[in-house]
């Protein structure tokens, strides 16, 4: 009998069984969530991309075809290029091997390298990089070999992965979690993944109004038009358009990071060959078309042609070859070329890459144009007004740059930086060296694959690693991107809701994050369906960094597109077109002009080929995008953008006419009628509806139950606190070593979730606890959002946590200088030394720790001491010192594993360890707890269970919250969780928390106050209690029932700060930041008001002065300096250290420097400095107290040739105002009589 | 407990056998990460499970009683 698949649809009931057994037996044919699979799925396709072994071109291959051949000359290098040698060098493949064994490992029976070791061992998991090359030598015969260029960190599940498309079992053996999702690299073992960002559309002419375009130069204006246009190996290439005030049109690129600018005409003329006249009736239309009365565009026109007459360029040769000479050496490109060649060269590289980038045909050439042509209207018209102005902030206008593609982009980088700088310059040196040697010498042949290569900086792994590893982009082009650092993020293994929520992450670029203004934050229309408008955080990065929503999906692969043509050519189009749109638009497909049509038959064209794409089989994929943009005045300009390219996001609808799925994108996605619910859908408007209103919301928003009843704030909140939550973060905790994880022991299912919930298998990293809360104001402990704990409850584990902390011990220095072959140290301790009993005892014999062992602050984690070899090569211990390693915490904590690392190689001694310490966190006073509505809370109390109040039924709450978080929250969502959690616990029920599927004829107060009542319940929640101090019934009902409670990440011990005294600023005597070093909390300014409005003096000076940098100091009362002041040095008393008098050196006279000295007319003591030079005076000194930093300000301001004087005593006190009169007199009384 | 622990009596000195031949300690074992095997490793011994050569060993359990403060 064949076993039957494992199911993968799921409700919203518990399915306890079920679940049970997935978890005993994992599956050994499909994972049973796939949608988690689905959401993490963009980024290993895009890695797949890379290297594909499906047989199509991988991404790789475009990129070799792309870099090509690369030519060197030896001989002299100012001389001519005639009459020397050439050398031509280009890549044939590039591979990457899975991750494996050194060879030199001779004991490792299973070859592979499985993630879950690197995480262990702290290493990165990648795999070798090879390239395989040829060079001909004066185009002879063709010689290939093979270069290591390194090891390249491989993405987890990729194609590249031994764990790509493993069962859930295979993944269980392989140390995995059963859901491992893959979709990040592990570097230096901590798990990496590649943030998605976003871009502007691709291969779409942008029209853009930007006030900076004027800083171009004199005559330039705001308006423009940019293409990002993206080659087949995904990198990119931005062309614009510039409008010059006078009517003309500039092209400007950059190229390494430098912008250029050339005027269009020049490059319309470069790509075919043509005359003013085409270009002008292709540009205004033909002859007799209404564009020809638009003078506004032919007096420009005939400018922009005009003006061009001053290059005298008329033909294609002698512009190809013009823009050649000007561009030779930008582009770096061998002196063999022609000037035509080089022209020809940059065109190809340059211009419109999208169209045809390797080996660019004349019909690639003609595409270019025509496009270019398309530009140039679309700028016209944006002028003229005639078209609005795209938003490159919507995504309607955007597309995801994956990592993967970023990924690959960098690496075609370096490989042909390898080329093109690195083996130029090794051959440089080699020919500088070897003068008598050239391309034909035999010495060559045999040097240049090895000797020559082994010059350049081959190990391109290396750079990969260092961008994994700190996400900094060191390219000498920029890549077309707006950024060179924060590409990469940690994926925290927090709890999993965090940890899923990286891979749907998208940040719109840190280059946005300094913009002052706000317009690039807003929550546009457009986002609809494919970002989630709550999963954004609050704060600096809200608005720029989103999450998509859970149905939206990522295009990694380009549709077959290739009968859309054909498919046109049949519904009409024409190859002519005029400037004006009421008589043609544009019919575009991936940024090639494929042919023009009537306003009117645009509509009909678009209407049909949607039908065709979803109706399926007639060639147009249903992935295709097919942007209709209507006619209008002044809006968007008119055409039909259809795209079958990558990296879009793509979403599910139902077609209405069809019933069928179809996938919309951005693009299209405000010019269609979509409805959302059924009942919405205007018949004759409405082509489509949504299959479900929640799709709109992304994975975490979606968890959040009855959503829709709170305020929306409040679910961003959630949506904050979800990913802060102690939770789960999986099942394979033993063989995880991240540096930080967070677990709770009495993880439940929440009784109210959504079916979501079991679809994304959340039950198996649970997060939270169910808790019965009552909602009363009890003892003012649950004052200000404080919430009160049962004892009893906090005695029964709930919400107990844990924290698992990793430390890694090296013995070898920096893992950076990785040929330390020589081992200089050694785990143990020190042979044949003493050891104090009370430190031997804390170490094992092998000087590890004993594994269950409890350690405190300063306790000893391992020994170890130095070695060296000796004559036989023995490593010996030669100074008998045992050194130790400490635990610097001041928390409790157990030594839970010990995990003793070998190398790779598997022949070295014991050079790292890693020890994972376990420290038991149950809750106290002071933790943050939540429940899913943003309603977060502070543990003010444990109170005893005897004193909680009891119902009817003699249920005691487990958490009491205070009524006042509801009122100003308005977070009804709460009341109806607890009313369903109440109904649902009391039925035995799992209740469905989906958003949207109550209403006002149809209200979830009166379905679940329904359940409550057939329960023996109060309808509405709300039942009498009772005082467990007096045993009094409460003058009111009081709202209990059960609700899903988060216990945050955020506790007490990880944040007291307390100091009186401790470090401090040298410089200035105040104390130093920081908890974690002693330091303390700075009273600022805002905090001393409000001691001086209180009249607390006495406190203020303890905070600002006596805890801070209090300071002794002595003054001298006559000039009033810190400075001048000196201790005087008695030749007698010799070294020993004395307070003795201090005296003021600049109100002293020196003796020596006396005029006609009588020492027998001197009244006074005569006293020494530190040279021996006698003084007399200066004796008016006192001691005084003031702050350390007025004293340093004293001395900044003395260096700055300011000097300060204080008025010590209240004598020298100068009078500012003016004397008042004295009060006069009281009279003498008189007395009376 | 203060210091480095340097309380280590001079007359070690004769004491001295080579730090990586392992004649002073015993041997001991440690869990292989992957076929669960127990390795007997000597001081200075490369690390490595003898049988199927996985370069992750895990130091086992104290046999010691380990008391704790049950509160």
């Amino acid at each position: 009998m064949v076993r039957e698949r494992t199911k993968t649809t799921w409700d919203h009931s518990y399915n306890t069984l079920r679940r049970e057994k997935l978890f005993r037996h994992p599956p050994t044919d499909q994972s049973a969530y796939p949608a988690l699979q689905e959401a993490v799925n963009p980024h290993i396709e895009a890695f797949n991309a890379l290297f594909r072994n499906d047989g199509k071109p991988s991404l790789l291959d475009h990129a070799l075809a792309e870099i090509g051949t690369k030519t060197f000359l030896d001989g002299d290098e100012r001389a001519a290029p005639t009459g020397k040698n050439k050398l031509t060098v280009r890549y044939k493949s590039v591979t990457l091997s899975k991750s494996q064994v050194p060879p030199s490992n001779k004991f490792a029976k299973r070859r592979e390298i499985f993630p879950a070791e690197c995480r262990e061992r702290h290493v990165s998991y990648r795999g070798k990089l090879t390239a395989v090359l040829e060079y001909r030598i004066n185009d002879g015969d063709a010689h290939e070999f093979v270069r290591e260029l390194g090891q390249v960190p491989i993405m987890v599940k990729s194609n590249k992965c031994h764990l790509e498309n493993n069962s859930p079992a295979l993944l269980v053996e392989r140390k995995e979690e059963s859901e491992e999702l893959g979709g990040y690299f592990i570097v230096n073992g901590i798990e990496k993944l590649i943030r998605l960002l976003l871009m502007n559309k691709r291969n779409f002419p942008l029209a853009i109004t930007r006030p900076s375009f004027t800083n171009r130069g004199p005559t330039y204006t705001p308006h423009g038009i940019i293409v990002r246009s993206v080659r087949p190996d995904e990198t990119s290439q931005t062309n614009v358009l510039h409008y010059l005030n006078d009517g003309n049109v500039t092209f400007r690129f950059s190229w390494r990071k430098n912008e250029y600018l050339i005027p269009v005409m020049m490059i319309l003329k470069a790509l075919v060959d043509t005359n003013d006249r085409e270009i002008f009736e292709r540009l205004v239309g033909p002859p007799k078309s209404k564009g020809v009365e638009n003078t506004f565009l032919t007096d420009r026109v005939e400018l922009l042609l005009r003006t061009y007459k001053a290059y005298s360029l008329y033909t294609k040769n002698q512009t190809r070859a013009y823009l050649g000479q000007k561009f030779r050496v930008v582009l770096g490109v061998p002196d063999t070329m022609s000037d035509y060649e080089v022209g020809t060269e940059f065109l190809r590289k340059v211009v419109l890459v999208h169209l045809g980038c390797n080996n660019v045909t004349e019909e690639q050439d003609m595409d270019k144009f025509t496009m270019l042509l398309f530009m140039c209207r679309k700028l016209y018209a944006l002028v003229a007004g005639d078209c609005a102005v795209d938003n490159p902030d919507a995504v309607q206008n955007q597309e995801v740059l994956l990592g993967g593609f970023l990924y690959g982009q960098i690496l075609k980088e370096r490989l042909e930086d390898l080329l093109s700088t690195g083996l130029r310059a090794a051959l440089r040196d080699y020919l500088r060296r070897n003068p008598t040697v050239s391309f034909t010498s035999p010495s060559f042949a045999k040097d240049f694959p090895i000797a020559i290569f082994r010059k350049t900086n081959e190990n391109i792994g290396n750079a990969l690693e260092y961008f994994l590893s700190t996400g900094n982009l060191q390219s000498p082009s920029g890549l077309d991107l707006q950024q060179i650092s924060g590409f990469t993020v940690v994926a925290e293994k927090l709890n999993f809701l965090r940890f899923i929520s990286h891979f749907r992450m998208v940040h719109r670029g840190s280059f946005f994050a300094q913009l002052k203004t706000t317009t690039v934050r807003k929550l546009l229309p457009e986002s609809w369906g494919f970002l989630c408008p709550v999963h954004t955080p609050d704060g600096s990065p809200c608005g720029l960094l989103n999450h998509f929503a859970h149905k939206c999906k990522i295009t990694t692969e380009a549709v077959d597109a290739s009968a859309v043509p054909g498919v046109l050519a049949e519904l009409g189009i024409n190859s002519y077109s005029s400037a004006d749109t009421n008589e043609s638009v544009v019919v575009m497909l991936d940024g090639k002009v494929l042919g023009w049509c009537s306003p009117q038959n645009s509509k009909a064209i678009a209407d049909t080929l949607r039908q065709l794409k979803v109706e399926g089989g007639h060639g147009v994929p249903l992935l295709l995008e097919i942007g209709y943009v209507p006619l209008s005045s002044g809006g968007s300009y008119p055409g039909i953008y259809m795209t079958s390219s990558t990296s879009r996001m793509v979403r599910p609808v139902k077609h209405l006419a069809l019933g069928k799925e179809d996938y919309v994108g951005p693009y299209e996605q405000p010019y269609m009628s979509i409805a959302v619910v059924d009942h919405e859908v205007v018949p004759g408007d409405s082509t489509h509806v949504e299959f479900d209103p929640t799709n709109i919301l992304s994975i975490l928003a979606n968890m959040t139950p009855f959503s829709d009843f709170n305020q929306s704030p409040r679910n961003m909140y959630q949506c904050q606190m979800g990913k802060q939550t102690m939770g789960t973060p999986g099942t394979a905790i033993r063989y995880r070593t991240d540096n930080k994880m967070y677990r709770i022991q009495t993880g439940q299912t929440p009784v109210v979730r959504a079916p979501l919930h079991n679809t994304y298998g959340f039950d198996n990293f649970p997060n939270g606890f169910n808790a019965v809360v009552a909602v009363i104001s009890y003892t003012g402990y649950d004052m200000d959002d404080a919430m009160i704990i049962n004892k009893s409850a906090h005695e029964r584990g709930f919400g107990h946590g844990t924290i698992y902390k990793t430390k890694k011990i090296s013995l070898k220095d920096d893992s950076r200088t990785r040929t330390t072959k020589t081992i200089s140290k050694m785990f143990g301790f020190a042979p044949g030394t003493a050891i104090r009993a009370s430190d031997r005892e804390m170490l094992d014999e092998d000087g590890l720790p004993y594994v269950g062992r409890l350690v405190r602050e300063g306790d000893i984690l391992c020994a170890w001491h130095t070695v060296g070899s000796d004559y036989t090569g023995k490593l010996v211990n030669r100074d008998g010192v045992t050194h130790w390693e400490r635990y610097k915490e001041s928390e409790d904590a157990f030594i839970e594993e010990v995990r003793v690392i070998g190398s790779d190689t598997g022949n070295e001694p014991l050079q790292t360890l890693s020890i994972k310490l376990r420290v038991p966190r149950s809750p106290v006073i002071g933790d943050k707890f939540s429940s899913r509505h943003g309603q977060k809370g502070v543990c003010s109390q444990k109170w005893p269970a005897v004193d909680m109040p009891f119902s009817e039924t003699g249920i005691q709450p487990d958490v009491i919250i205070n009524p006042h978080a509801f009122p100003s929250r308005m977070t009804i969502g709460m009341f109806v969780e607890s009313l369903a959690g109440k109904a649902g616990a009391l039925h035995g029920l799992a209740q469905d928390s989906t958003p949207f599927k109550f209403s006002e004829d149809n209200m979830a107060a009166d379905y679940f106050g329904h359940q409550l009542m057939k329960a023996g319940y109060n309808y509405h929640g709300n039942e009498p209690m009772y005082s467990g101090i007096t045993g009094e019934e409460f003058m009111c009902d009081i709202y209990i029932g059960v609700v899903y409670y988060q216990r945050l990440r955020h506790m007490v011990n990880d944040k007291y700060q307390v100091r009186t005294t401790g470090p401090v600023v040298p410089t200035t005597g105040q104390p130093i930041k920081g908890r974690k070093k002693g330091g303390g909390i700075r009273v600022g300014e805002m905090e001393r008001d409000a001691l001086l409005a209180h009249g607390t003096a006495f406190l203020l000076q303890d905070r600002l002065l006596n805890c801070s940098d209090y300071s002794k100091s002595w003054i001298c009362r006559d000039c009033g300096s810190f400075l001048a002041v000196q201790p005087t040095v008695s030749p007698f008393i010799g070294k020993r250290k004395q307070v003795g008098t201090v005296r003021c050196r600049n109100c002293a006279q020196r003796l020596d420097q006396m005029e006609d000295l009588d020492l027998m007319k001197l009244d006074g003591e005569i006293w020494e400095d530190g040279q021996g030079v006698q003084w007399m005076g200066g004796e008016n000194t006192t001691m005084i107290v003031v702050p350390g930093a007025l004293k340093y300000l004293d001395v900044e301001l003395a260096a700055m040739g300011v000097k300060l004087k204080y008025k010590v005593d209240n004598n020298d006190h100068i009078r500012r105002s003016a004397l008042r009169p004295t009060p006069p007199k009281l009279l003498p009384s008189v007395a009376v009589a | 407990m203060s210091g480095q622990g340097e309380s280590y009596g001079q007359s070690g000195r004769e004491y001295e056998n080579s730090g990586g031949g392992g004649g002073s300690g015993a041997v001991m074992h440690y869990m292989c990460g992957d076929c669960a095997v127990r390795v007997p490793l000597e001081k200075g011994a490369p690390i490595r499970c003898q049988k199927c050569g996985a370069r992750v060993l895990y130091k086992e359990r104290t046999k010691r009683m380990v008391q704790f403060e049950a509160r």
